[in-house]
This record gives structure tokens, sequence and C-alpha cells, in this order.
């Protein structure tokens, strides 16, 4: 008889985590080496979602380019269009009337205000307090429902083109608006008591997944996460763009860099969104709100950016004498943020991965597009 | 708000999903839905099918004129094309009842025809397209709208530019 004492499990194995991951329905592949509990190392997998869309531009004209960059990403749909129409704004030197450039931020907030509120409602789902997680996308559908009856739709808005937007706003729809949000701002405001008080949601989302201070620039992360990092960085404030600089922007910072501050710069942002399109509405110009004409965009390269709800996003265009342009690049702001994974997830518990990696708020499908 | 409360709440108020497909869908006014085209309105100037992001517009010479066919199953409801129409031929309704059976699927097409004519000056055969006119000035009157409508492109060109302009 022999006597083996070698333990049957060995203390550290790696597990895998994808490519269909829990909290992101979107395939993303992680590796991860863990010594019982904790986790020791985190390798990242991606590029499961390629959809040639970069090469897709190239196929297509810059009026056509303007839909399909929309849907590159769901949840930043107004983003991508808007940040790729600047771009093709500076290079044929179009300016866009004072209307269309408030409606932009019209838009661009309300499309924020779904973004935020959906993530933050996720973090819920994944602690696991479902009630809360209903109620939360509940209110969202409150802004969805105003999504698609000021713009025709939930998701992909067709709220940009070339020189402006696509959409008017009339007294009626003003009052719609103004109303919807006054629904919604006392439930954000909620949310924002729940987190500060709620003991389920504390213990699951306080000190997990730190990102620090000198970590998050090591990483160069964008958005939320690097607010929640205490990074007072804000493309709407850096470098201002369609209406914001004369507009009451506050950026919200957090100092922890926990899942617990990424969320609550999320939920005060939701609250800065609410203010701003009322704002907008109020001292909306008159006149047109896009041009009128269809100009041809010289040959020439530009680049621009803009504030997405997960960060910056940045595009850089070059056009030819075709009407199709010549390349078309974007970074997306997943792209820093996931790199921030491997320090948040650094001695993490495994049951933690779910909710860190959503506290990144990660898209892969402009990520990997 | 505490769970207790979201129960109370949720037990009084009741369901928050739509009864959909016992009852109707939210379907706001403006919802981008199904393509209708009114070849009445259209210049012909194809600038929709251009700008289509999705390929889904096809005009096409026939014996009886110019066809328009929008493919509803290749249309990604943009709205591009309302958009960038100089007239108001081609819109989008709040229809967004698009689901049907696979044998179905190549008649989700909506279709239309821009006739031919022969022109009232000339007698050549032209398209029966409205008349893009729409920059000129002073505006035309009705009677002055038919009659260049039912000319070719040529004479209607002719016809605008020997146009009496009333001082
Ligand atoms: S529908 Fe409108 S855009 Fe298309 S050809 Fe007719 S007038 Fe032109
Ligand atoms: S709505 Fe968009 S995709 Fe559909 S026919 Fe019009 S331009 Fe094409």
């Amino acid at each position: 008889m022999s006597h083996d004492h070698t333990p049957t499990v060995a203390p550290t194995y790696s597990i895998p985590v994808g490519p269909l991951h829990v909290a992101l329905e979107e395939p993303m592949y992680f590796k991860i080496d863990v010594e019982g509990e904790t986790v020791k190392h985190v390798g990242i997998n991606a590029g499961h979602a390629h959809r040639g869309i970069e090469y897709l531009t190239t196929k297509r004209t810059i009026y056509q380019n303007v839909v399909l960059t929309e849907r590159i990403c769901s949840l930043c749909s107004n983003s991508h269009p808007q940040t790729f129409a600047m771009a093709a704004e500076k290079i044929a030197g179009i300016e866009v009337p004072e209307r269309g450039i408030y409606l932009r931020v019209v838009a661009d907030e309300l499309k924020r205000i779904a973004s935020h509120i959906f993530n933050v409602a996720l973090l819920v789902h994944l602690t696991g307090y479902e009630t809360y997680f209903m109620h939360m996308m509940q209110v969202r559908e409150i802004c969805q429902d105003t999504l698609e009856s000021v713009f025709g739709n939930r998701q992909d808005i067709g709220a940009m083109c070339i020189g402006g937007v696509r959409y008017d706003v009339d007294e009626k729809s003003i009052a719609y608006i103004l109303a919807q949000l006054a629904r919604i701002e006392p439930e954000v405001r909620d949310f924002i008591k729940t987190f500060k008080s709620n003991g389920t949601i504390l213990r699951r989302t306080k000190d997990v997944g730190v990102l620090t201070h000198a970590n998050a620039i090591t990483c160069g992360v964008v958005g939320p996460v690097a607010r929640g990092s205490g990074i007072d960085y804000d493309v709407r404030r850096e470098a201002t763009y369609a209406a914001y600089d004369r507009l009451p922007l506050m950026v919200h910072t957090q100092t922890d860099g926990d899942v617990w501050s990424r969320a609550m710069v999320r939920l005060e942002e939701t609250i800065t969104s609410i203010d701003l399109v009322r704002v907008c509405l109020r001292d909306l110009p008159g006149g047109d709100a896009h041009i009128h004409d269809r100009p041809d965009i010289p040959p020439g390269q530009a680049i621009a950016r803009t504030e997405a709800p997960r960060g910056e996003v940045f595009y850089y265009l070059r056009t030819n004498e075709s009407a199709q342009p010549e390349r078309v690049k974007w970074r997306v702001p997943t792209y820093m943020n996931w790199d921030a994974l491997r320090f948040m997830l650094q001695d993490a518990k495994v049951a933690d991965i779910a909710i860190i990696v959503n506290s990144i708020d990660p898209c892969l499908s402009c990520t990997e597009r | 708000m505490n769970f207790l409360t979201l129960f109370a709440r949720n037990l009084r108020t009741g369901p928050q999903t739509e009864a959909f497909p016992l009852g109707p869908a939210f379907t706001p006014e403006k919802l981008r839905g199904r393509i209708v085209f009114n070849a009445e309105n259209c210049e012909g100037c194809r600038i929709c099918e251009r700008v289509c992001p999705a390929g889904a517009i096809k005009f096409a010479k026939s014996p009886d004129g110019m066809t328009f066919d929008c493919w509803h199953n290749t249309c990604v409801f943009c709205g591009n094309c309302e958009f960038y129409c100089p007239t108001d031929a081609i819109h989008q309704t709040n229809d967004w009842n698009l689901a049907h059976v696979q044998a179905d699927k190549f008649a989700m097409v909506e279709h239309g025809l821009i006739p031919n004519m022969k022109c009232s000056d000339c007698g050549a055969t032209a398209l029966n397209t409205a008349p893009m006119v729409k920059n000129v000035k002073p505006p035309l009157s009705e009677a002055e709208l038919g009659e260049v409508r039912s000319r070719c492109p040529k004479c209607r060109a002719k016809y605008l530019k020997n146009r009496k302009v009333p001082s």
C-alpha cells in the first residue's frame, strides 16, 4: 500500500472564462490561473468577433458610412457616427448649424443615460439582487421609450448626419422629453442612495477590482474607469466639441478605483446628462438642424474624438478623390480598459470575476469590429 | 428603495411587460419601420439608391418605365433614403410588422413604377417623373407644374428657360 500524500486537487489550476462570458453576452476569453479561490494571473484572448467593419467602410461612401458606423456598437451607437461625421466635417470644412450642435448633445446624452443605467443594472444583476436589477431596467425603459419616440429607434437612433442632425424637436417633443427626464431623475437619485446604503451591493462592490490611480495611468484607461480611479479627464471638457463648452458640464471622479467607484461615477454622470439635456432644450437656438446639401468630401485626413459612454472614442479618416474613404480607423475605450483588467483581477476572488469584468463596461463588438 | 418597497410596488402595479401579441405593443408615431414609395412624387434622381447603406433600393429600366424596388429584408431602417430624398417620395411608416414566413421572403418588397409617357412637346418617350423645380423662382403654379411634367427632360429645360417670369 502506498502512502502517497499528494493532494488530489492541485493548489493552482487554470480556469477558462468565456468566450461566451456571463457578464458580457459577448465573446471574450480569459484564461485565469487561480490559487484556491484567488486569481493569480489573467490571460486575455480577444478577437472572436471580427466583422471586418473597417474594411467595409472603405467600400461605402461617406454618407453610407454614417449608418454603418452607427452599427459598430449598440450602446455607443450615437458616438460612432458623431465622431465619424466630425472628422468628415473637419476635412470638408463644413460648419454645423447652432441648432444642430445642441441637438447633437441631446442625442448623445440621452444615449449616455440609457447606457450608464444599463451597465449599473447589470452590475446589480451580477450581485444577485434581481429585483433591483429589474427595477433599474424598467427605469432605463423610460429612456428607451424616449429614444424610440423622438428618434424612431431604441438603439440605432440615426440622429447624426454629415453637417448636423437628422432629427428635430418641436414644442411637443421637448415637453415629452422633459416629462420623461422628470420621471427618470428621482429614480436615478434613488439608485445613488441605494448604492450608498444597500448592504448586498456594498459588500460585493466595495474594495473589489481595485485599479489604483498609478495603474490607471499605466494602462491609459479612459471614461468612467479612469474617473473611478481619480483621473479627472473627460473629452467633453478637455477637447470640447458640439455645444459642451457652453454647457454646465460636471466631471465626476471617485478615488477608490473599485467596482463601486466606477458604478458611482456612472450614476452621477447620469444625473449630469439629464441636466445637460434640460439646458440644451432650454437654450436651443432656432434655425436649421443640418446643412441642406450633400457636399463632396475632398481629399484629406482628419482625426476627431468624443466622449462615448464608455470613454474616449477616437476616429481617423482619410479621404481621396473617390466617394469612399481611403481609410477609417477608430480606437474605442474598451481597448485600453480591458488591459486594466489584469490589475483589477489580480488577487480577486473567482466569484468576483464577472462583477469586475462588467465594471469596465466592456464592449467587444466595437473593439474587435 | 429596498426590496420590500419594490415588492409592494410591483404587487400594486402588476407586470410591466407589454401584453403583445395578446394586446397592442408600444409604437410611437415616429418609429422608423416599413418603407413606402410614392412614384407620383419621385423625381427619379436616384439619390435614395446612392445613400442607402444596405443596397436595399434598386431602380431598373423596364419596358413600361423605371421600376423601384426596396427589399425590406435588406433594409436596415436607417432612414437615409427618406432624409436625403428631395421630395417626399419615399418615407418610413411606423409599421414594424415585418415578420413573415420563409415562403414570403421574396415578397417583402416595396415596389413602384415611374411610368413612361410621351412628351407633350416633341413626342419622345420619357419617364413621367416629378419635375425638379424646387429651386425655380418664382415657384411654379399648378398649371405650369403640369405643363413641365408632361414634357421630356430636354423640353422641360426648354420650357423653364423660355418661361416668362411675371415681374
Ligand atoms: S425616391 Fe426620392 S431620392 Fe429616390 S429617386 Fe425618387 S425623388 Fe430621388
Ligand atoms: S431605410 Fe436605409 S437601408 Fe432602408 S431603404 Fe432607406 S436608406 Fe436603405
